[in-house]
């Protein structure tokens, strides 16, 4: 029973919407343009210390949003403009060094008086702008059979603008890829020349859909942060990894495919996690080792999910083909 | 593939490297005026920065060396080291197409299996409630390590890679199997052997001092070793048969195939002579960092990228060209910049060679998009 009830919260957990806003802008990547983006979570930190950092010298929230959007812009023009005319491993290599490029500068020490260097920015330092909008009590608040904090950190408040922001994006994803624009992005992904002899300019489309992911990135990054803190080694490669393989579950190119795998991937972590701790006997399993396995049991989801099944769950198989 | 090293290339790679050593220089001024500006101390030489020379050596330890000719020559160490890593890298993007991200993960398996076979210490495998010592010496641990290592890639070219092949399936697909297995691997090995830093002997080894710089007596042995397997594997390319038909495959398979080669077997070959240069590269680099650890190939995987990169993709020879000039570009910048930049410096560097020369310092130019 506590089982069920650490499970469905995880389903509804901030942690899980953030994932989700951040699927859906690789889903702009991937799924609507065939990118492959493999930095996605530099995206995400580059948002998380735009906004926190903005917060955090009394810029306000608001300004805090702007900076983070602007520094996403940013980031997918620097990337985009030397490798969108490459070949797709090309623009993988180079987004997968650029994301790591701004982990190692976040985390030196050169850096320190203003990312925090490795131990990033606390909380209280950049969180009391958005938690004072929250009209929830100061309090914990027992909904069901779940149990929360009302403003403070993981809290309903913090679930509820998540959620939301997640509907949102969910939607504009929705009208934009049925949009006629969004359909240059598609006839991109299935055959780049084809979309070029329509006259159609094929590298600011996709520099459009690499700006827009990116943002969606960033947003994903900063709500993450209002649960967690300012951590540069949370947002590695691994990071950027899980978005993929929870995108690749759910569906790519598909409106409900990043929610539903960010659903389902961060529930079976727990899952997975519980179960070896009721089942497993600790002289088998230790405590630390839970952790690994459950990473495991990823890397081969991701694995068995490329080859036996790309278009996931919600995904039609006809439409992607993962050729780069 | 080019066979001969000739003068055109070795200016290229002059060029490329002038143009990385400008941009450092470039980014370690603008970094450490702000490092001034906000009043951090870091043990960066930043007095240098000011002077051209940064000969002086002020900040040398040991008064007789020459700093910048020390971190040359740790630079040149560690990049032969990571040759042995990224020549297999390379190797198998030229025969495959795939860029393969579990390549970081063979490297650490290496180390991380010769630590298993040779450590004093208890150790354990995941799942089975009994710990055990083995305790091997070095020799015989690492000796295993690397055919355990080769029997990897052939165990995965057998029954991952090669059924991949023949379903055509198309090679940035493989390339995210490659992303799931590293990240299945990766956390296997945290499990197997844990987060921390493990080293495979107790001792850090001898310094022999050669007058402006210092070498410890493993990193002889190491180096040695290194430069023995790497021209072996030359000369295995350049003058055997099956090295000629491995350089078709890479050319152009469909032709090798038609001539008569058979291109499965050669990949298979490949993998095995990855995944083994591989584990050495990992048992040699962990002997000279003095350790290793669960990510330590993870951390690596991004410079094995850019001295790829660097050399042309799928260039056996420009890997190895491109791993010297990774290793000493990282190593130098530790002159102006702190040690935590030093994956970033390589990074930029990688970034910087695919705006100006994306086919790499060796490869042929070719429409790449």
């Amino acid at each position: 029973m506590d089982i069920l009830i650490a499970v469905t919260r995880e389903m509804f957990a901030p942690t899980t919407a953030a994932f989700a806003l951040a699927a859906i802008g690789l889903n702009f990547h991937f799924g609507l343009t065939g990118l492959l983006n493999m930095g996605h979570a530099g995206f995400m930190l580059l948002g998380m210390y735009g906004y926190a950092i903005t917060v955090r010298e009394g810029g306000g929230m608001w300004l805090g949003l702007v900076v983070a959007v602007l520094l996403a812009i940013g980031f997918a023009l620097l990337l985009g403009w030397p490798t969108l005319k490459l070949r797709g491993d090309y623009l993988a290599i180079v987004t997968i060094a650029a994301a790591e490029f701004v982990r190692f500068l976040g985390r030196s020490s050169v850096m320190k008086n203003i990312t925090g260097g490795s131990t990033g920015i606390r909380g209280t330092d950049f969180k009391e702008p958005f938690e004072s909008l929250s009209p929830f009590p100061d309090a914990l608040i027992t909904i069901g059979p779940w149990q929360l904090h009302g403003s403070a950190s993981t809290s309903w408040w913090l679930v509820l603008v998540s959620w939301t922001m997640v509907a949102i994006f969910a939607w504009v994803f929705w009208m934009l890829a049925k949009s006629p624009w969004g359909r240059v992005l598609k006839g991109i992904r299935e055959d780049e020349d084809a979309v070029r002899s329509l006259g159609k300019n094929v590298y600011a489309y996709k520099m459009q859909a690499l700006v827009i992911g990116g943002v969606l990135g960033a947003l994903g990054g900063i709500l993450w942060s209002f649960g967690n803190a300012v951590s540069p080694d949370s947002m590695g490669r691994p990071t950027t990894f899980w978005i993929w393989t929870l995108l690749l579950l759910g569906g790519a190119a598909t409106v409900f495919g990043p929610i539903l795998g960010s659903v389902i991937f961060w529930a079976a972590i727990v899952l997975v996690k519980q179960l070896a701790a009721l089942l497993i006997p600790e002289t088998i399993m230790s405590t630390t080792a839970r952790e690994p396995f459950a990473l495991i049991l990823v890397g081969v989801t991701l694995m068995l999910l490329v080859i036996f099944r790309p278009q996931g769950i919600l995904g039609n198989r006809r439409e992607l083909a993962i050729n780069g | 593939m080019t066979t001969t090293i000739d003068r055109r290339v070795i200016m290229r790679a002059i060029v490329v490297f002038l143009l990385a050593a400008t941009a450092i220089t470039l980014v370690s001024v603008m970094l450490s005026d702000s490092a001034q500006a906000t009043d951090v101390a870091t043990h960066v030489v930043s007095a240098d920065t000011s002077s051209d020379d940064a000969s002086t050596g002020a900040t040398s330890n040991t008064a007789d060396n020459i700093l910048w000719l020390q971190s040359l020559v740790n630079g040149l160490a560690f990049g032969t080291l990571l040759a042995l890593a990224s020549v297999g890298l390379s190797l198998i993007y030229g025969t495959t197409g795939l860029s393969n991200f579990a390549h970081g993960e063979q490297v650490s398996f290496g180390a991380v299996l010769t630590y298993f076979l040779v450590t004093p210490q208890d150790v354990s495998i995941p799942l089975i409630p009994v710990s055990f010592n083995i305790g091997l010496p070095l020799l015989v641990g690492a000796a295993i390590g690397i055919a355990v290592s080769a029997g990897t890639g052939w165990l995965q070219d057998k029954f991952l890679w090669a059924p991949l092949r023949r379903r055509g399936v198309a090679t940035v697909q493989q390339m995210i199997v490659s992303i799931g297995l590293s990240l299945a691997l990766l956390n296997f090995i945290q499990w197997w052997i844990g987060g921390g830093r493990i080293g495979l002997t107790t001792s850090s080894g001898k310094a022999i001092d050669f007058g402006p710089f210092t070498l410890t007596d493993t990193t002889l042995i190491s180096l040695a070793i290194a430069l023995v397997c790497l021209g072996g594997v030359s000369w295995f390319l350049l003058k055997t048969r099956l090295g000629r038909a491995t350089r078709a495959v890479s050319d152009n398979p469909a032709l090798a195939s038609a001539s008569g080669i058979q291109v499965s077997k050669i990949i298979r070959l490949v993998w095995i002579i990855s995944a083994g240069l591989a584990g050495l590269g990992g048992i040699l680099l962990a002997l000279y960092e003095g350790g290793t650890a669960f990510d330590a190939g993870a951390r690596l995987l991004m410079l094995m990228f850019a001295a790829v990169t660097l050399g042309g993709l799928g260039q056996a020879f420009g890997a190895l060209v491109g791993s010297l000039v990774i290793g000493v570009v990282v190593e130098m910048s530790t002159l102006w910049l702190p040690a935590d930049l030093k994956i970033a410096v390589a990074l930029v560097v990688l970034i910087l060679v695919l705006l100006v020369r994306p086919q790499g310092i060796l490869g042929r130019a070719e429409r790449v998009g």
